[in-house]
Order: C-alpha cells, then structure tokens, then sequence
C-alpha cells in the first residue's frame, strides 16, 4: 500500500515537471497591455481600470506566455514588432448586483456582473490574432476590484489556452 | 439631585470622548526604524537609444500627490514608513538610470535637456484587499533650456504583490512592491514612446542655434 502511495506520488510529482516545463515558453516577445476602456452607460471608478491594468500585467507575467510585459506607450524594437502583442479592450457592461436578492433568493440572482471585450492584436501590422469575451460574476458584497482580479486571471487563461495551444 | 445625576453623566460622558480621542492619538503610527522600509533598486533601468543622445539633468522632483503624510505608505499593522522623501526616492533612481545610459549631464549648464518631475502617485493605491497595489504616478516636464520649448511625458508603473498575514511579510512585500512599481514608472518613462517624441521635437542633435530660436 505504502509503496503504491509513493508511485503515485512520484508519478503526480512527474506530471507536475512536466506541465511546469510546458508553462515556460513564451509565444511572444513582448505584450503590451493598454488601459482598457468602458461602453456609455458602465459606471466603474477610474481606479477600477488602472487596478485591471495593474492586474492583467501581472497575469500575464505569471503566465509565462510573454517574455517581457511592457507598460503602456513603451517603444519595441521593430525586429520585436512581428512578435509582440498589444491588449486592448471595453468593459461593455457592469451591473452592481443586490445583497438582498443574493441572499433572500440565491441560485445566482443578485449578483455582481461584468462582461468585457479583450482584443489581442499583433504589434507591426495591427492584425487582429483574437477576441476574448469574459464574463465574471461575484457576490456582491465583494469588492469591486475582486472583478478585476478575476477577469484579469480570465483573460490570461484564455490567451494560454488560444496561444498557447497553437504553439 | 436630578441635576447632579445628569452632570455626572454629561461628564463621565465627556471622559469617555477624551479617553477614545487619545486613544486614537496613540493609535497614530510613527516612523521608526523598524517600521521603515528603504526603497533603493540595485539595478537602474537601461533607457532606450536616441537617435542624437541629448544630455539630460534633473532639475527639480515636485511632489503634487496632495498626501499631507507622504512617506506614510500603510496607516495600518502599526504603519510603515519609507526612509526618504518620494521625490527624492523617483530623482535619484532616474538619475542613476541616466546615467547608465550615459544621458546624465554632468551639470545643469552642460544639460541639452532639462526635466522637471512632478509626483502624482508614490505607494500604496486601492485594491482588492487581496493583494498590495503599488502605482507610481509621474509628469516630466522635458524642457530645452536654449529654445524654451517644453514637451510633456507622461509615465506611470504599477506593481501587484501578495498579500499577508505576519507583519514582517507584509512589510517585505510592500517594499518589493514600491520598488517593482518604481521600476516600471523609470522604464515607463525612459523607454516610453512619449520621450522619444519629446526628444525629438525639442533636441536636434546640437544643431540648434543659440539665441536664434529662443520663443518670446
């Protein structure tokens, strides 16, 4: 029993290196992401986006797909243009959700919603590589920076899993 | 006796409010050496190539946050303060950063370009509450002292750390976090696209003629 528990472990452990090896090639040199902007009608503080700013950087560093994230305005190196990013994007709507309704009613209703439009675009030719749509729902006594963190942690999944993958 | 009742209430009353303002009072942080972090980054930031290299000097840091604490980077866990200035902390990194680029003048009168910083933002901005949001926020004012002529660049860097629990940790991450965001508002700035059109516009590579373009 005792020596099945430690191939297991063993093997888990080998999984674990191998996906670890995986998660550190870089699809692109550098990305560059830009404050992101909201449709007419979302009522979101400024702090919210330079927050998300703050954020979708971070991600992006942690996931290891860009070799250097730039900050916004930065100048790349034309021999660095094919392979480099620029992230732009609208939160298109944002609804503060009720505390009462979460939890007279619960099941979902009530709650804190934000949907936003992620466009990833390829620096020397602006070509269009994807559009990522996200959809983040949280309690709505939360805080809403905890949105941010959560679609900033959205957007970089879905760039590993699109970019990624094709690699 | 009625009389006396409601006195003794009014004034115990009255103690109770002093008692709860000096306690609030003490509750003030101070900066002392174990509540003080040094944000100094060992490494300065490589600034981009110009076509003509100006020489740059830095003739001023402005602090314009409106903070009436500014080296007061977090009022809770007992405070932690930085040891200098925020202005003095962004000058003397971009100063160093200057120079190994080999960009700093030698003195203002030897400087093709003079920049004048104004502080927006130095530490700690609202976040989650899950994490440290550090945001440095600054305007150069670049300006060429022969012409005139002034540009405006803009620059900031922001900086994510995790939060925690003990007080040693969270005084070690809040630093990390101020000097990561310090770096990326230097690089913002140095490497930014902003200055490169500044540079531009305002500095000819030393084919300016002294006296003759000078703006009324």
């Amino acid at each position: 029993m005792r020596i099945r528990m430690t191939m297991a472990m063993l093997a888990l452990l080998g999984f674990a290196g191998i996906s670890a090896a995986k998660d550190t090639k870089a699809v692109f040199k550098t990305a560059e992401a830009k404050h992101f902007t909201g449709a007419e009608g979302v009522e979101l503080s400024p702090a919210f986006y330079d927050y998300f700013y703050a954020e979708l950087r971070s991600e992006l560093t942690k996931s290891k797909l860009v070799s250097e994230v730039i900050g916004e305005g930065e100048a790349v190196d034309d021999a660095d243009a094919e392979k480099s990013v620029i992230i732009t994007g609208t939160v298109t709507e944002y609804k503060k959700g009720s505390a009462v309704k979460s939890a007279l009613i619960g099941f979902g209703a009530g709650l804190r919603s934000l949907k936003m439009d992620a466009d990833v675009v390829r620096r020397s030719d602006k070509q269009d590589l994807s559009v990522f749509h996200v959809h983040v729902k949280v309690d709505p006594r939360w805080n809403e920076k905890t949105m941010a963190k959560f679609a900033a942690q959205q957007i970089a999944k879905d760039m590993k899993k699109e970019f990624g993958e094709k690699k | 006796m009625q009389l006396t009742s409601r006195l003794k209430g009014n004034l115990f009353l009255g103690a109770l409010v002093c008692a709860m303002q000096a306690r609030a009072f003490a509750d003030e942080p101070k900066p002392k050496p174990e509540n003080t972090v040094s944000v100094h980054l060992a490494e300065p930031v490589a600034p981009q190539k110009f076509e003509h290299a100006p020489k740059f000097w830095i003739t001023e840091a402005v602090d314009r946050s409106g903070n009436a604490q500014p080296m007061l980077v977090l009022k809770s866990r007992g405070g932690i303060f930085l040891d200098r200035q925020p202005t003095v902390i962004v000058r003397e990194y971009l100063e160093e950063s200057l120079k190994s680029g080999n960009l700093l003048a030698a003195d203002s009168n030897s400087a093709d370009l003079a920049i004048r910083v104004y502080l927006f933002h130095f530490g700690l901005a609202e976040g989650s509450g899950l994490d440290f949001f550090g945001k440095v926020e600054f305007t150069a004012i670049v300006k060429n002292p022969k012409t005139g002529e002034t540009a405006e660049v803009k620059a900031s860097g922001t900086s994510i750390a995790k939060g925690a629990a003990r007080k040693k940790n969270v005084q070690k991450n809040v630093q990390e976090d101020l000097e990561e965001s310090l770096k990326d508002a230097a690089r913002n700035f140095l490497r930014g696209q902003q200055l490169k059109e500044a540079v531009g516009l305002l500095w000819k590579g030393g084919d300016t003629v002294p006296g003759a373009d000078a703006k009324p």
